[in-house]
């Protein structure tokens, strides 16, 4: 039996390593994203352009502008004369904020009264949008502060606020980002690669042969998915070392965990690659379900980007059967805080069932298949 | 160039995809599938922080302070501390987001006129959410600050007629409840038309390959070109079909609907069309399997996705980065699809980007006609 | 089409050369196919015969030489070869999603036959292929022999003067290759000139004449009569039966001019009339049983192996 498997192993890599895009697939992506990822993609929200439509023209008014283009985020843009000058620069995408300050301003403040300034925002990215609001937000309430400041100096500052962020002290989106690409990796890599293997062996014919011959159905799945979870280790491997040398993620847990723990997900995310394989009757639509079931909600849907937390609860409920969502957990966890079992268990339990699941799922829909 | 050829090619591409039932699911559910992934579960506001409270000073100051924060809707409160240890066991298991802890002596502070603190102990994990929340706790001490303050002046002066200060109106164009869907519609109209006309396009070549066909078609007197059109065409009929799909299920569940013209986003659509149908064609020329050109389109999907500005910002990205998103057409399309739909914009805003998707249209499938000879070696 | 009933042969081929990299799958071909006969491209596997009809059909361009299909240029003019001829190739190129009638359609419509024709056309089609009755049935459906008749028909849907048959019975039973054979009978009969490449030696019979093709090159061409002539000027075929056949081989080498395995007998070629008597002393002598010996008619296989030995033979001693 042990001898069987390993010839199906020793089958696939042989196939694999002759085929350039698979190598491609395994070696390149994993790199290409690593750095696609960790160097282009930047959640933090700087440079924002800005539009800026001064009527007063006042030292005060210069002083306000001033607060937010010396601050990283904002970028003066456009320079506006009117009004439509304003529009236009928003209706072009040249700016996504604009300020207009009107003629009265230095003459409210110099006269005690309040200002009113008037803030523009393109909402069409609402991500980008609502984090600009808050930094324009807080630009104007501390430009408010140094106003009032000559009012209010006597009675000093009240109360001060000091944040202190664990784990991850100076916010950088790379440590955030790099352990959870792991999983989305791993998840198009099986999705990729199994989804196809058993339509391929079915339209070529060759899945006949192996039927006819002793090997037992579970043989062959083992026999396919063994080679996948040694490739998984390598891109596990080649992921974090990248990781921690070229991008600096303080990596504070234990290596082994994290190798453990990602056969549990290969094989949930094998599982799901190998249902899809025998479900579709050919290679376009095992294709393009795959990409459906399983990139989407890995990227989406898994906390790798978007928070869970912010999503409505019953897909916050839903969540709970993709794997990438407890593997993100895992990762996150044992990368950044330190965690062992103890704090991990649960995610690690659902992984488990998810793999077993899975797989049961595929092995009973391929005897029927064949 | 004989249409009665083209057509049949059509004919017979259109009553393939229409017999196999769970391709044509999965071309007509999918962009549906994933309009509501991306309308309801993607968001990036933060208004759930999950937060504990370790309040030392137990004072009516101190209560009024928590008040605050969970009055201002962004954090949710979870759980109240009596002993600065728990606070490890909770960020380390990731029950709560953010422990906000208020010192001993903080209504003692406030009451002498001295500066009293407060402190937040954020779960830096997700540096996007931590860093927004931690946003909100500086405004709430803020607000909180600038009441006392004036208490204070009050106290010192007697009145305070006025305190000059800046107010910012805040008006928000073209979305102005900051809806992700609205942001999300345009980005998965593109990404449904890449995958349906490139890799499907792709794909149908190659099968044709695989099976033989492809071969039998070269040794009849159809051209290249009669092939290459009733090979891409039904593509791009599916892929209008799905545009007016997507749009009609965002304008009745999501009730976002197109700002400008439907006829030029229609139009446009089928000038990008040419660049990823071009692109199909161009990679079923370098694949002799199906397994092959899926590969292979997986490497022109990834960096259209994620370097278009469809989910990341591309004015975020490094300078060097943001001029390679020019090399890609899909950032283009973007630009122009959410001017129309969000900003009903009109060419005379557009005409620069729509200049260089026909460029790009016209250059690639050029390119892939060339290729795509008639002959097999 | 001026050159509709100006062209002398169907097919014409000099020098012609195709290599891939450094390999020479096709290597200085020179034939002619009449019109109107039943022309067998005969060889192993890997000896150029689909290569060389891939050439003709405008499937694959020479390295080198030259070549006409119905008096048209092979390499200038090889989009108007394609209006007239059909080919059909052992992949039996059909859309297994389609149904029977919708293939005909598709093909008609590919090579311009008036909806009017095509009715015609379909209907013949049917009727030759028998298929009338499963006119809907999914393509993918039917047994391997209607899928190859099927593609015949497709392949001849434009009534094509010149017929290309890449190995179209590979995998296909007896019963429904001796029916195969029957239609191309018909079909020639009507005027159509075909061309068929076989490693069957029954099909190779059936041809009106043959060009066996070894490692790229042509190694004898004509009548199967006239091969098998040839082949009897050489000296006398014997069948042989002893035991051990492999120890018999090996004596035989030796002492006689050709000498080849054929299932359970030998089959070796010797000069003399007393040649039958020369090799069961030769036998006798070396110990082996000898069953039987027999002189026989020589077979077209028995023609193809020599020649291929031959070939091989010549190829050692030049290299």
């Amino acid at each position: 039996m042990l001898q069987r498997i390993i010839m199906i192993i020793w089958k696939e890599f042989v196939q694999i390593s002759r085929d350039p895009r698979m190598l491609g697939v395994v070696i390149v992506l994993p790199i290409f994203m690593l750095l696609l990822y960790g160097y282009a993609i930047n959640l933090d929200v700087k440079h924002v352009r800005l539009a800026v439509y001064d009527q007063d023209g006042s030292q005060a008014s210069r002083e306000l502008v001033g607060a937010f283009t010396r601050s990283q985020y904002f970028d003066m843009a456009v320079q506006a004369w009117d009004e439509r000058a304003v529009t236009q620069a928003l209706d072009a995408g040249k700016a996504r904020v604009a300020l207009i300050i009107p003629a009265t301003y230095s003459a409210d403040l110099a006269r005690g009264r309040r200002a009113t300034v008037q803030v523009l925002v393109d909402g069409s990215d609402s991500t980008t949008a609502s984090t600009a609001i808050g930094y324009l937000a807080g630009i104007v309430q501390s430009q408010n502060l140094q106003v009032s400041l000559q009012t209010l100096e006597r009675a000093g500052q009240p109360v001060e606020h000091r944040a202190r962020f664990w784990y991850n002290p100076e916010l950088r989106s790379t440590n955030f980002i790099i352990p959870g690409l792991i999983a989305v990796i791993l998840m198009m890599l099986a999705a990729l690669l199994t989804s196809v293997t058993v339509v391929r062996e079915r339209e070529r014919g060759t899945i006949e042969s192996l039927v006819v011959s002793p090997v037992m159905p579970f043989e062959l799945m083992l026999g396919k998915l063994i080679p996948y979870v040694i490739i998984a280790f390598f891109d596990v491997l080649l992921v974090l070392t990248v990781g921690v040398f070229v991008f600096h993620i303080p990596f504070v847990g234990s290596v082994l965990l994290v190798l453990a723990l990602s056969t549990l997900f290969v094989a949930a995310a094998l599982g799901i690659g190998l249902l899809v394989s025998t479900v579709a009757p050919n290679q376009q639509v095992a294709m393009l379900t795959a990409v459906m079931a399983t990139q989407l909600p890995t990227v989406l849907l898994s906390g790798f980007i978007f928070p869970i937390s912010s999503m409505p609860h019953a897909i916050q409920l839903f969540t709970n059967i993709i794997p990438a969502a407890h593997f993100i957990r895992i990762l996150r966890g044992i990368v950044l805080k330190g965690n062992g079992l103890a704090e991990l268990w649960a995610p690690s339990l659902f992984l488990l069932v998810l793999g077993m699941v899975m797989l049961a799922a595929s092995s009973a829909r391929f005897k029927k298949t064949l | 160039m004989n249409w009665r050829r083209i057509g049949k090619l059509m004919k017979k591409e259109l009553l393939q995809t229409l017999r196999d039932r769970r391709l044509l699911g999965v071309l007509f559910l999918a962009p549906v599938f994933q309009l509501f992934l991306f309308g309801y579960a993607v968001s990036t506001d933060v208004n759930h922080v999950a937060t504990a409270v370790y309040d030392a000073d137990r004072t009516a100051a101190s209560r009024q302070l928590v008040e605050r924060f969970m009055r201002s809707g962004y954090f949710d409160y979870r759980a109240a501390l009596d002993h600065p240890a728990q606070i490890d066991h909770l960020l380390n298991t990731g029950k709560v987001q953010m422990v906000l802890h208020i010192p001993r002596g903080f209504a003692n502070d406030l009451q002498r006129g001295r500066t009293a603190q407060v402190q937040s102990i954020m779960d830096g994990t997700d540096s996007t959410t931590a860093g927004i929340a931690a946003g909100y706790v500086e405004g709430v001490v803020r607000a909180y600050a600038a009441g006392i303050s004036v208490e204070r002046l009050v106290r010192a002066r007697g009145v305070v007629s006025s305190v000059p200060g800046i107010d910012a109106r805040l008006r928000v164009w073209y979305n102005p409840e900051l809806k992700s869907v609205q942001f999300m519609v345009p980005g998965v109209l593109c990404m449904i038309l890449l995958i349906i006309t490139m890799m499907m396009t792709a794909l149908a070549i190659v099968k044709e390959k695989e099976i033989g066909t492809l071969e039998q078609l070269i040794v009849t007197p159809i051209t290249a070109t009669e092939l290459m059109l009733g090979k891409t065409l039904p593509f791009l009929l599916i892929g209008l079909v799905d545009l007016a799909a997507v749009l009609l299920v965002a304008a009745h569940v999501f009730h976002v609907a197109v700002a400008g013209s439907v006829l030029l986003l229609f139009a446009i659509s089928i000038l990008f069309l040419m660049t990823t149908l071009g692109l199909g064609i161009f990679i079923s020329t370098i694949s002799k399997t199906q397994h092959e050109a899926t590969l292979t389109s997986f490497f022109f999907f990834l960096p259209f996705i994620l370097l278009s500005g469809f989910m990341f910002p591309v004015e975020n990205m490094p300078r060097v980065v943001q001029w390679i998103t020019y090399a890609i057409p899909l950032r283009y399309f973007l630009e122009v699809i959410r001017g129309i739909f969000l900003k009903g914009n009109d060419l005379s805003v557009l005409w620069p980007h729509v200049l260089v998707l026909a460029a790009f249209g016209i250059t690639i499938i050029s390119v892939s006609a060339w290729r795509f000879q008639k002959r097999v070696g | 089409m001026s050159n509709v009933l100006t062209y002398e042969h169907a097919v014409e081929v000099r020098e012609l050369v195709k290599r891939f990299g450094a390999f020479t799958a096709v290597d200085r071909l020179d034939f002619t196919v009449k019109r109107g006969e039943i022309f067998g491209f005969l060889g192993p596997n890997g000896a150029g015969k689909s290569t060389t009809i891939r050439m003709l059909c405008g499937l694959l361009l020479p390295t080198a030489g030259r070549g006409t299909v119905a008096g048209l240029d092979i390499i200038r003019e090889s989009e108007r070869i394609k209006t007239r001829i059909g080919y059909m190739s052992q992949k039996f190129s059909l859309y297994e999603d389609l149904t029977v009638e919708e293939n005909i359609a598709f093909y008609g419509g590919i090579y311009g036959v008036s909806d009017a024709r095509l009715a015609e056309r379909k209907a013949w089609i049917l009727e030759m292929a028998n298929l009338a009755d499963r006119r809907h049935s999914l393509t993918g459906e039917l047994a391997v022999g209607w899928k190859q008749r099927l593609a015949l028909g497709c392949a001849m849907v434009h009534e094509p003067e010149i017929l290309f048959l890449d190995e179209p019975t590979g995998g296909v039973d007896p019963i429904s290759r001796r029916n195969f054979w029957d239609l191309i009978f018909t079909v020639a009969g009507a005027g159509v000139t075909v061309m068929v490449t076989t490693h069957y030696m029954d099909e190779a019979e059936h041809c009106d004449r043959l060009a066996m093709i070894y490692g790229g090159k042509l190694i004898a061409l004509g009548s199967p009569a006239e091969l098998k002539a040839q082949y009897a000027d050489a000296g006398q075929l014997l069948e042989i039966e002893a035991d051990p056949l492999m120890r018999a081989l090996d004596v035989l080498a030796e002492a006689v001019h050709d000498v080849a395995v054929f299932g359970t007998t030998l089959h070796a070629v010797v000069h003399a009339a007393r040649g039958e008597a020369m090799v069961r002393t030769t036998l006798e002598r070396a110990g082996v049983a000898v069953r039987r010996v027999e002189p026989i008619a020589p077979s077209l296989e028995d023609v193809f192996v020599r020649l291929i030995e031959q070939a091989d033979r010549q190829r050692e001693e030049a290299g």
